[in-house]
């Protein structure tokens, strides 16, 4: 005992010590380039979902919440919030050291202006569509009036998705994609290339969170080190990768397992692993046989090797995980497992035997992401041995994402939740209620997604998230194959970087 | 030649016309509705029809087909959903960059392709002419996607010598300019080299076997000047149409290579409006193009015709 008390003394000391380099490392200068596959749709980023404008939108804006490196909502441009008993309630006192990048001081009216805008013209309207009233009860306070109480109001409030981003009033006074980007954030905006790229420079004016001790999720202390950062857009990995190695940009916003690999003996270079950065759903569409019977699906999920599923899309960059949100996360829950990663193909002909498929085709929808095709190539292969014939219908996203969400023309598909699982339990059953995601309604999920919006109490949130995801699998739903990551690579040079939903730029140096 | 002009105008109008169809057809072509396939799942009901409206798809088809065509005609090619600016603003902002990377694309490929093939066409079935055949074949045969990655990979990553893509302004820039687009450049140019060079060579050996060509040599003219004096000026006619042909393809490869070496063209804007499925860009970009292709052919044509009086007389 003793021995392992020294021990644990000599790790703290290093890294304390580790820490203590690092603090005398941190050095202010230079650009970083960062090379990210797709040109943010828009700047304005209430209007906008995408992950390439989250990329650059969440250096330039704040939230009034924000998600921490655990995902929980805690306060960023509020100092905090008072609920009121019945939960319907919220003033929030809002921060006086803050300046926008036009030099104004950000006051109540500002908040007030920007959620309303985005009441009218966000990009999720969902998040705030509890909102009654919202007014500013003080120079410096807000409160919010919800309709009915609603648990997850500071989860939407900090929801990174579309994020309800705060704009200087007379911003928020105009339409949507026509504002001056001016946020409160480390960078202010410089310039925008369309097709080329976005440049952002430190804002020296920015005031860091006085209750934020360091790097925190999206919230935390942010220190901005380098002069600027810009943003190119670089469709082609092979260019992505070409520029790094050539020096043109600093960091590649998603690289393939075998370039990580090749770079990583690299000492030039760093690899970063982003994971999990998402979880492999495949769908079931219950609105025509035979996914419509659930003795089929759970035949079906009895069948799959998820591992074989997960090893073969996201060789070197998965793990195996039954719960339907990330690790680390408050509701983290195994429940279910016994029906996961099953591989048991005795139990699965037995279940399809009950089930009123007697063979024909059924089609497995897909877009043309590698990893995507990969995933139903295996459970075509999985399936042919239970005997059940699946053909592959291969199409781009835009059209395979209105194929699923119709009820003809498929049986499974799979992509990825990436936000969801991170945003919490909310988002993960929003997709099934009203039965958007499978294409008929299932009135368990709307009962226990209905309770827990409005349930206050968190051990009861927390039974009714696992009783979701029991019912996920007890009813085969829909089947989650495993988590994913992503590889990132940067030079070596750049000193402090931690891999999170986007490649942040503050809390990060070059050294010379 | 007043004949022959308007016989080649009513062909391009006619063409036209029936690319015009088309792509106002292409908002049809899709699934479903096409405002919904722009926004996401869980777009609302009025953000859909708020979408429809501003797409037009609120009108009957007749309604739609007039109004389209009411437009394009007075030069407005409609409002881009995505880029929150006037499609028309969109491909004018982005024209001088592909026009740029085509011309020197071209220029090069004339340079080099018309040199190979008088190369080889003097050295008729002797080694040099069989090295640049095979060479040619190369080029023709590699895929313009590898073949830029391959030059990012020697020029950019091996020998740093080039940047490996993105763009500066001329304007900002004239020698990081030329910079950025010579790897483009040549990327595109290579493909068509071996084109030229086959045809250049062919249309060489032809004229070479000519008449006046003998008697040239007969008088004991030097052969550099009955080469490049007698032979090459009649040999360029045919060389001129495989031009027009290849600015057709040049502007086609565009697209390929400005995505890989990530330069902001119409290329890359068709690109990004098919994937994020921005119609009135899709549609006047399809448009914008066939209007260029058409443009640079009907200049081939007339030049040919003057060129050569047979042509318009044919």
């Amino acid at each position: 005992m003793a021995k392992h008390s020294v021990l644990a003394a000599t790790i703290a000391a290093a890294f304390a010590l580790g820490g203590a380099h690092s603090a005398l490392a941190q050095r202010k200068g230079g650009e970083v380039a960062i090379g990210i596959s797709q040109a943010p749709p828009s700047l304005d980023a209430q209007i906008t979902s995408a992950q390439a404008a989250r990329n650059v939108t969440l250096h330039i804006f704040e939230t009034l919440y924000a998600r921490d490196e655990n995902a929980k909502p805690v306060p960023e441009l509020a100092e905090g919030v008072t609920i009121s008993p019945d939960g319907k309630t919220y003033v929030f006192p809002i921060r006086k050291d803050v300046t926008f990048h036009n030099g104004k001081k950000l006051d109540a009216g500002d908040v007030v202006a920007s959620l309303e805008r985005y009441r009218k013209i966000g990009a999720s309207p969902a998040l705030v569509a509890a909102i009654d009233t919202v007014k500013a009860s003080g120079e410096h306070e807000v409160t919010v009036t919800l309709k009915q109480a609603q648990s997850t109001f500071l989860d939407n409030l900090s929801s990174p998705r579309a994020p309800i981003a705060i704009y200087p009033a007379s911003e928020a006074a105009k339409e949507a994609g026509k504002i001056e980007i001016i946020g409160t954030g480390p960078y202010k905006f410089v310039e925008y290339k369309p097709d080329s790229h976005v440049k952002l420079a430190r804002f020296d004016g920015y005031a860091p969170n006085p209750k934020g001790t360091g790097r925190d999720g999206f919230a935390g202390k942010k220190e901005a080190f380098l002069d600027a950062v810009t943003f190119r857009f670089m469709p082609e990995g092979g260019a992505r990768t070409a520029a790094l190695e050539a020096g043109q940009i600093q960091f590649n916003e998603t690289v393939d397992g075998p370039t990580a690999k090749r770079l990583t003996s690299d000492a030039r270079f760093t690899i970063h692993k982003v994971m999990p950065f998402g979880l492999q759903v495949i769908k079931f569409n219950q609105a025509q046989p035979p996914a419509n019977d659930v003795n089929f699906r759970l035949a079906v999920q009895a069948a799959l090797d998820m591992e074989e599923i997960m090893a073969i899309s996201y060789a070197d960059i998965y793990q195996m995980d039954p719960s339907w949100l990330y690790p680390g996360a408050a509701f983290h829950s195994t429940v279910g497992s016994d029906k996961y990663n099953k591989a048991d193909l005795k139990l699965a002909k037995e279940l399809l035997g009950k089930s009123s498929y007697k063979g024909g085709k059924v089609t497995f929808i897909v877009d043309n992401l590698r990893a995507n095709v990969d995933t139903a190539t295996v459970v075509q292969q999985r399936l042919k041995e239970v005997g059940i014939e699946v053909d592959i219908a291969v199409s781009d996203w835009p059209t395979v994402s209105k194929i699923g969400f119709t009820p003809t023309n498929w049986t499974f598909w799979t992509h990825g939740f990436g936000i969801e699982p991170y945003e919490g339990p909310g988002s993960v059953m929003a997709p099934w209620v009203n039965g958007l995601s499978q294409q008929a309604k299932d009135p368990e999920i709307d009962r226990i997604a209905a309770t827990f919006n409005a349930e206050q109490d968190e051990g009861k949130r927390k039974a009714l998230y696992d009783t979701f995801q029991k019912h996920m699998y007890d009813a085969a739903v829909a089947m989650k194959a495993g988590n994913y990551g992503v590889f990132q690579a940067s030079t070596a040079k750049l000193k402090n970087f931690k891999p999170y939903r986007i490649p942040r730029m503050w809390g990060v140096w070059l050294e010379p | 030649m007043g004949s022959f002009l308007i016989r080649r105008l009513a062909g391009a109008v006619l063409v036209l016309a029936l690319v015009s169809l088309m792509s106002f057809a292409l908002i049809w072509l899709v699934p479903g509705d096409p405002a919904a396939a722009f926004l996401d799942a869980s777009a609302t009901p009025e953000q859909i029809a708020t979408l429809r409206s501003a797409l037009g798809l609120d009108l009957s088809l007749p309604q739609q087909m007039l109004s389209w065509y009411g437009r394009i005609l007075s030069g407005d090619l409609g409002q881009s959903i995505l880029l929150n600016r006037s499609v028309s603003a969109a491909l004018i902002e982005r024209l001088p960059v592909t026009l740029a990377l085509a011309a020197l694309a071209l220029a090069f490929a004339v340079v080099v392709g018309v040199a190979a093939g008088l190369v080889a066409a003097v050295n008729h079935n002797r080694w040099p002419d069989q090295a640049v055949m095979t060479v040619a074949l190369l080029g023709l045969s590699v895929p313009d996607f590898w073949l830029g990655l391959v030059m990012v990979l020697v020029f950019a990553v091996s020998l740093g010598w080039l940047p490996s893509g993105g763009f500066t302004a001329f304007s900002q820039s004239p020698s990081e300019w030329l910079r950025c687009m010579i790897l483009p450049a040549l990327t595109l140019g290579l493909v068509q080299v071996g084109f030229i060079a086959r045809m250049a060579r062919a249309s060489m050996l032809d004229t070479l076997g000519q008449d006046y060509v003998r008697t040239a040599d007969a008088k004991g003219l030097a052969k550099l000047r009955v080469v490049l004096g007698h032979a090459l000026p009649n040999a360029l006619i045919p060389i001129l149409t495989v031009i027009g042909i290849v600015s057709g393809a040049l502007l086609g490869g565009a697209v390929i290579v400005e995505q890989v070496f990530s330069i902001p063209g119409i290329g890359r804007l068709i690109v990004g409006a098919i994937a994020s499925r921005d119609f009135p860009v899709l549609q006047g970009g399809l448009l914008f193009l066939a209007v260029v292709y058409l443009s640079i052919n009907l200049v081939v044509d007339i030049l040919y015709a003057v060129v050569d009086p047979r042509v318009r007389l044919a």
